[in-house]
């Protein structure tokens, strides 16, 4: 029970700082954005690799994609926190539920299409 | 086949559709998105709504974007503040989080498909579906303000239920006493969740309209329950829906990120504003503006 308390109080900070950082990256993102005066955020379906790592990588559009990607890993860290949490108490059905929507996730990201 | 489809027409889409703000105009349009999503966000927070169900129709009308692109920086934004809000509340003592992730194996599976449909589905056919979602909106708010205090009647656990140990209790406030209840025709709120899903993927809001009344009127949860249940799943739907739209590009950087952010201080500054305000009188508002929207939104479907 302690340890799925410190779990919980993990992933409330974890959220916290997740969507705080990635506010901070979509102000710089926006204000590099401005500033340079560049709006070539790609079009068309995106390549995995270049959502991951940019063409150069932390170029203004690319910081802000990033700053969406830490913001939508969030949730996924408190999927994360509580198959870890059912694991440790031996709550089998409800761990693999987690591990089911986490897969739902990685198809989404992978495929882009159901 | 199925993909290459899909991915031709989401090209040709935004091609053709939306090119980014022009040049010169790029910070007022910034502005301009920040201020809708702060209104909404606000809004939102005080009517109990997702902030995506105003802030949508507002950007497509005032600001001609495209429904995927408004739609996309709305989904964003609903990832944002559930997360924000579940910073703040992991364990309160009302979520049903066992009802809550085996329901989400649903709703992610329903954005998943709602938000590939997107790719392929013409402007007008989701704004027609978008309308028809507020005068929906529309109608349960009136019913609520109606109904103010609805009986509801526990009933015990159905066979799934059981199996999975999903009946909960609760400390109601307002009646200072434990309530416990079960849950019924779980299966079947598990469907109707799947459909929430795909009402969430297909126009980037929460959903809750949908799940909420599942869970209260099929399944016999309390409302309380319900509401912070339905609260507690949106995350996660949010995020498999916004990946989808991320890669189909229809996330552009200019409208998702003032979206955003303008809808985080809204609903953070609605929120602490919320227990200070009776929101009766804006409710009887809200209940004509979204029907006259979701009627807009329908006619600029249709071709009007």
């Amino acid at each position: 029970m302690d340890r799925v308390r410190f779990l919980e109080l993990l992933v409330s900070r974890l959220l916290r700082t997740g969507v705080l950082m990635s506010g901070l990256l979509m102000v710089i993102g926006l204000g590099l954005l401005w500033a340079t005066g560049d709006a070539s955020c790609p079009s068309g379906v995106l390549s995995v690799s270049w959502l991951l790592f940019g063409d150069p990588f932390l170029e203004p559009s690319h910081v802000l994609f990033l700053g969406f990607f830490i913001l939508i890993g969030t949730p996924l860290l408190r999927i994360v926190a509580s198959a870890t949490a059912h694991l440790l108490e031996r709550d089998l059905v409800f761990a693999l539920l987690n591990v089911s929507v986490l897969l739902i996730l990685a198809v989404s990201f992978v495929l882009g299409v159901g | 086949m199925f993909f290459e489809i899909s991915r031709l027409s989401a090209f040709l889409q935004r091609v053709i559709w939306f090119k980014g703000p022009p040049r010169g105009m790029q910070l007022l349009f910034t502005l301009y998105a920040l201020m809708i999503a702060l209104g909404s966000g606000f809004l939102g927070a005080l009517l109990g709504l997702g902030g995506g169900v105003i802030m949508v129709p507002l950007m497509v009308f005032l600001l001609g974007i495209p429904i995927h692109i408004a739609s996309g920086a709305s989904i964003v934004a609903v990832v944002a503040t559930s997360s924000a809000a579940a910073s703040v509340y992991v364990r309160d003592e009302v979520t049903n989080m066992r009802l809550g992730m085996f329901l989400e194996l649903a709703t992610t599976l329903g954005a998943l498909t709602g938000a590939s449909f997107v790719a392929m589905a013409a402007e007008s056919l989701l704004k027609t579906i978008f309308g028809l979602s507020l005068i929906y909106a529309s109608t349960v708010m009136w019913y609520q303000l109606r109904n103010n205090r609805r009986s509801w009647v526990n009933k015990p656990n159905d066979w799934l239920a059981e199996k999975l140990s999903i009946g909960g209790s609760y400390y109601d406030e307002a009646r200072g006493e434990q309530i416990s209840y079960g849950v019924t025709r779980t299966l079947s709120t598990f469907g109707i969740s799947y459909v929430a899903g795909i009402v969430s993927g297909l126009l980037g809001i929460g959903g809750g309209g949908v799940k909420v009344p599942a869970m209260n009127v099929v399944s016999s949860v309390p409302m309380k329950v319900a509401v912070a249940t339905s609260n507690f799943m949106i995350g996660v739907t949010a995020a498999a829906s916004a990946l989808v739209y991320i890669r189909h590009g229809f996330c552009d950087g200019f409208v998702t990120a003032p979206v955003v952010l303008g809808t985080l201080v809204g609903s953070y500054i609605g929120a602490r504003v919320t227990g200070r305000l009776r929101g009766m009188f804006l409710k009887r508002v809200f209940v004509v503006v979204l029907l006259l929207l979701g009627l807009r939104m329908i006619a600029s479907g249709v071709g009007f």
